[in-house]
């Protein structure tokens, strides 16, 4: 619960719908969509102008809380959740697309809008907003921006930090600062740049510019079933060495087709099958069904037994619907999930799968894959139940390797769900005393009170102590 | 005050064996580019020195005695960006990274090559191509350039359309920063959001905030075909010829223009780059469009060789603008850009789908202080409607009276605190970017 004094004045600043205060109503709040850390925020305050998130940031900060910002709460690393009765700024209110520019093929939008319905208001001017994370229904351009959020057609198109091309965004101390904009070209440093991804650590935007693409003509969608999950990975390399650039290339295991198969969200894949890899292409009409059958002729030699393709729409998404609905016909086989998100250089994937089969094993666990085979984004959830202490022991442990054996093969901790709560104690896994020390002063460059999302992505114990401010030999002045 | 600066650049030439240092008078005949070769140690730097560090050690030494004697670094690679001699200060000694040069992890499955930042670009080029592979990056001059100065001046060419900027294209980076730490930061794989992304803020940095010593970048299938068709008329007709290409839904791959020749002739390459079904489909589909012609077809390897030898546009020149506007302003852009090389008598070429016109010029008989009245009449009309102007080259004084870069926007004060905390001495090139 905030002070009194507080509530009033954010009362006063975004009105009494535009805060939440009833205990009942914040537990909606507790957590992101990784369940496993919550806690309640002191308030949620819900802005519908950039001026009252600077009113209600400097009310905040004037009592001396953090802030944490927040979109659709569908983030994947406990990055929205309120730690020390932080009071939650969400922008879910701020949904108006300001502009669309079709001739410069961008567009000016609140964080609030929803990811898929920029793509659906874009659309009749033959354009869309091409990072799809596959919450894209639900989640917002402003928790894109903050995670620098992928998808499975950043194989092809890039990440959310491609498209951002302007921001206006709210400082800790409430001033508001213009980042970039109008077009890609912006002389200085590329703060844009360095802002997407920085997790609600750096402030909160509440004015984002993006870059839109014309709607590929065609698409393609092909369904490769293979025996062995090494196989598929094979089939993805020989892709990938063939020059071919498919639009996506995706990865789901036996264990996972069984869970889809299993739950109302069934996609006709073969229960018996270890891989099914999801192929797309996009383009001009006339090249795609080279590609296509280029493809289907690789998957062929790589040892699958099928190679399915959609005639329309209505199978293609079918053909989809297994990897995009993996996650929730996991939710079906066990009470608890843990999504792991380590990227690895693509060749060492056959290899690194097979560790975390071993891993599983090992630790009598079940663990299923779904993945962005292209750019070797893994996605491994390990399934259990937390009631059992002894099951939850062995998933913290299986889990650290997992993470390590991904290190070690020269890979990194996240590809696209952030670092948040729930990895930054792996941070140490891949950077040294010296780049964490970088981080946490650039974070202070933005937010030099420590008031933005605190205890987010930077661990503790590696804040710097202000003896160290003087760089190495310093001399002058 | 210049004699005092070569004084303080001494100990700095001690850090180096004696073989890694060029000194005054030889200084100005290293080359550029490999010793030996012409050379773009302009006349009126007073740099005292270059120097070759060969180890991340050696770039680290040369920063921690700046650090202690106050000298001046200006990082380079093969030194193409520094032909006019704006870059350079007096009493500068310029930090050449050339002789770190070597492959350190190429797999080409992986799609991801990690190299010394000062391993040429050509180098680069010779060894994707035997794979099928390419940096799909075409910054200005990049020919003469090394893997880190592109990622340090990060400007992109027309493919970033299609392919991203460089910033797009860059996984990460190992930087001496200017307080002399050795950082490593992103990684060698194509998606990574591990802690803030401060790979994008050493990209286009220019050497301000540390000395990049080894570049990760992404890399693309080499297409299957390679397609330009080239156009030619008045200014007018090119142009809106130019805007339709990049509003029509086709997957086109670069729009570039050149105008404000002798001939008074505008061209208009379009080029086409993918599979060969897709590549001929659009090809036929231009040509088929009511309207101009185009006067030739380039294909596969004419048609790349064409861009290479386009790539060496600048080099040489003096004075190099870049105007950047909002790509449905390109015609204005564009008659602001032939003005401008109207009057400082240079010549003019754009990505029309990034909305950006480059002005060359080589203003000899122009004195400096008219040069840079014509610089600040047309930064003024372009910042009018929004755009922004900055130089790439210029002789110093021209650069001192008209400015790098102009309207900077209110991320001014985060840049300068960033400039200070990595290089709190101010020992690294001043002119943040």
């Amino acid at each position: 619960m905030v002070p009194a004094t507080l509530a009033k004045s954010l009362v006063g600043i975004c009105g009494r719908d535009g805060v939440i205060l009833d205990e009942e109503r914040l537990l909606v709040y507790e957590s992101d969509a990784l369940t496993a850390y919550r806690h309640r925020p002191g308030a949620v305050v819900l802005p519908r102008s950039t001026e009252q998130v600077q009113g209600a940031v400097r009310a905040v900060a004037e009592h001396g809380l953090p802030i944490v910002p927040r979109g659709a709460g569908t983030g994947l690393s406990g990055g929205a959740v309120a730690l020390d009765g932080a009071v939650v700024i969400g922008t879910a209110r701020m949904n108006r697309i300001l502009n669309i520019d079709a001739p410069n093929r961008r567009a000016v939008l609140q964080p609030g809008v929803i990811n898929a319905e920029l793509s659906e208001a874009a659309r009749v001017h033959g354009l869309y907003y091409a990072p799809d994370p596959s919450s894209q229904t639900t989640c917002t351009i402003g928790g894109n921006v903050a995670e620098n959020s992928g998808g499975p057609h950043c194989l092809k198109y890039g990440v959310t930090s491609r498209y951002v091309t302007g921001l206006a965004v709210v400082l800790a101390d409430g001033s508001l600062v213009k980042l970039g904009g109008q077009g890609r070209e912006s002389p200085g440093y590329d703060l844009v740049g360095l802002f997407v991804g920085s997790e609600g650590c750096f402030g909160i935007a509440t004015e984002i510019e993006v870059g839109l693409l014309p709607v590929p003509e065609g698409v393609r969608t092909l369904l490769g079933i293979f025996d062995r999950i090494d196989d598929a990975g094979q089939a993805v390399s020989d892709i990938v060495a063939a020059g071919l650039l498919p639009a996506a290339l995706e990865i789901i295991d036996g264990p996972t087709i069984r869970a889809v198969e299993d739950s109302v969200f069934a996609a006709g894949y073969p229960t018996d099958a270890e891989a099914a890899l999801v192929i797309e292409f996009d383009g001009m009409e006339a090249g795609l069904d080279h590609d296509v059958e280029r493809a289907a002729v690789l998957c062929e030699r790589a040892g699958a037994r099928e190679v399915r393709s959609a005639r329309d729409e209505d199978e293609r998404m079918a053909l989809w619907k297994g990897r995009k609905k993996a996650f929730g016909a996991m939710g079906r086989i066990a009470p608890d999930l843990l999504v792991q998100d380590a990227t690895v250089p693509r060749t060492t994937l056959p290899s690194i799968l097979r560790g975390i089969s071993d891993i599983g094993q090992r630790y009598d666990l079940v663990v299923a894959n779904v993945f962005h085979a292209g750019d070797g984004n893994l996605h491994p959830n390990i399934l259990f139940d937390r009631r059992d202490e002894h099951e939850l022991e062995r998933v913290e442990r299986a889990s650290k390797e997992i993470m390590q054996l991904c290190v070690d093969s020269g890979g990194t901790i996240t590809g696209e769900h952030g670092v948040g709560l729930d990895k930054k104690h792996h941070m140490e896994l891949i950077y040294g005393p010296d780049e964490l020390d970088a981080m946490w002063r650039v974070r202070r460059v933005f937010d030099p009170g420590g008031v933005m999302n605190p205890g987010k992505v930077l661990p503790e114990d590696t804040i710097p102590s202000e003896d160290t401010v003087l760089p190495v030999g310093t001399g002058g002045d | 005050m210049i004699d005092a600066a070569v004084d303080r650049a001494g100990p700095v030439l001690a850090v180096l064996p004696e073989s890694q240092v060029l000194v005054a008078e030889t200084a100005r005949d290293w080359a550029g580019g490999r010793p030996g070769e012409a050379g773009w140690m302009p006349s009126d730097a007073d740099a005292p020195a270059v120097v070759f560090p060969a180890s991340v050690e050696e770039v680290a030494a040369l920063i921690r005695v700046a650090n202690e004697t106050g000298a001046r670094l200006l990082p380079a690679g093969l030194g193409s960006w520094l032909g006019a001699g704006g870059w350079t200060r007096a009493g500068e000694v310029i930090v050449s990274c050339m002789r770190l040069n070597a492959v350190q992890h190429y797999e080409p499955a992986d799609l991801t090559l990690t190299a010394d930042a000062g391993l040429g670009l050509t180098e680069v080029e010779d060894l994707l191509l035997p794979n099928g592979q390419w940096l799909a990056v075409d910054a200005p001059g990049a020919g003469a350039g090394t893997l880190g100065g592109m990622v340090a001046c990060g400007v992109s060419g027309a493919l970033q359309g299609r392919y991203g900027a460089i910033r797009d294209n860059v996984l990460g980076v190992d930087v001496v920063t200017g307080a002399g730490r050795v950082l490593r930061i992103g990684g060698r794989v194509v998606k990574n959001v591990a802690g803030y992304d401060l790979v994008r803020l050493f990209t286009g940095s220019r050497g301000s905030l540390g000395i990049i010593t080894s570049v990760s970048v992404r890399l693309f299938p080499r297409p299957e075909a390679d397609v330009t068709l080239c156009y030619v008329g008045g200014a007018g007709e090119i142009v809106a010829l130019a805007r339709n290409v990049c509003t029509s839904p086709l997957p086109i791959a670069a729009v570039e223009l050149e105008g404000g020749r002798e001939s008074g002739e505008t061209v208009c390459r379009v080029r086409l780059l993918g599979s060969g079904g897709e590549v001929e489909e659009v090809r036929s589909r231009l040509v088929d469009a009511a309207g101009l012609k185009p006067r030739q077809i380039l294909r596969a390897d004419e048609s790349a060789a064409l861009h290479g030898d386009r790539a060496a546009w600048e080099e040489g020149s003096a004075l190099v603008v870049r105007l950047a506007a909002l790509p449905d302003r390109l015609a204005d852009t564009f008659d602001r850009g032939l003005a401008l090389a109207g009057a400082l008598g240079g010549e003019v070429a754009a990505d029309a789908l990034g909305g950006v016109v480059r002005v060359k010029a080589s203003p000899d008989a122009a004195r400096d202080e008219d040069v840079a009245g014509e610089l600040s009449r047309a930064r003024e009309v372009v910042e009018a409607v929004g755009g922004t102007m900055t130089l790439s080259q210029a002789r110093g004084e021209v650069a001192a009276r008209a400015g790098w870069t102009g309207r900077r926007g209110s991320g001014t004060a985060l840049g300068d605190r960033i400039k200070k905390l990595f290089d709190p001495a101010s020992i690294l090139a001043a002119r943040c970017p």
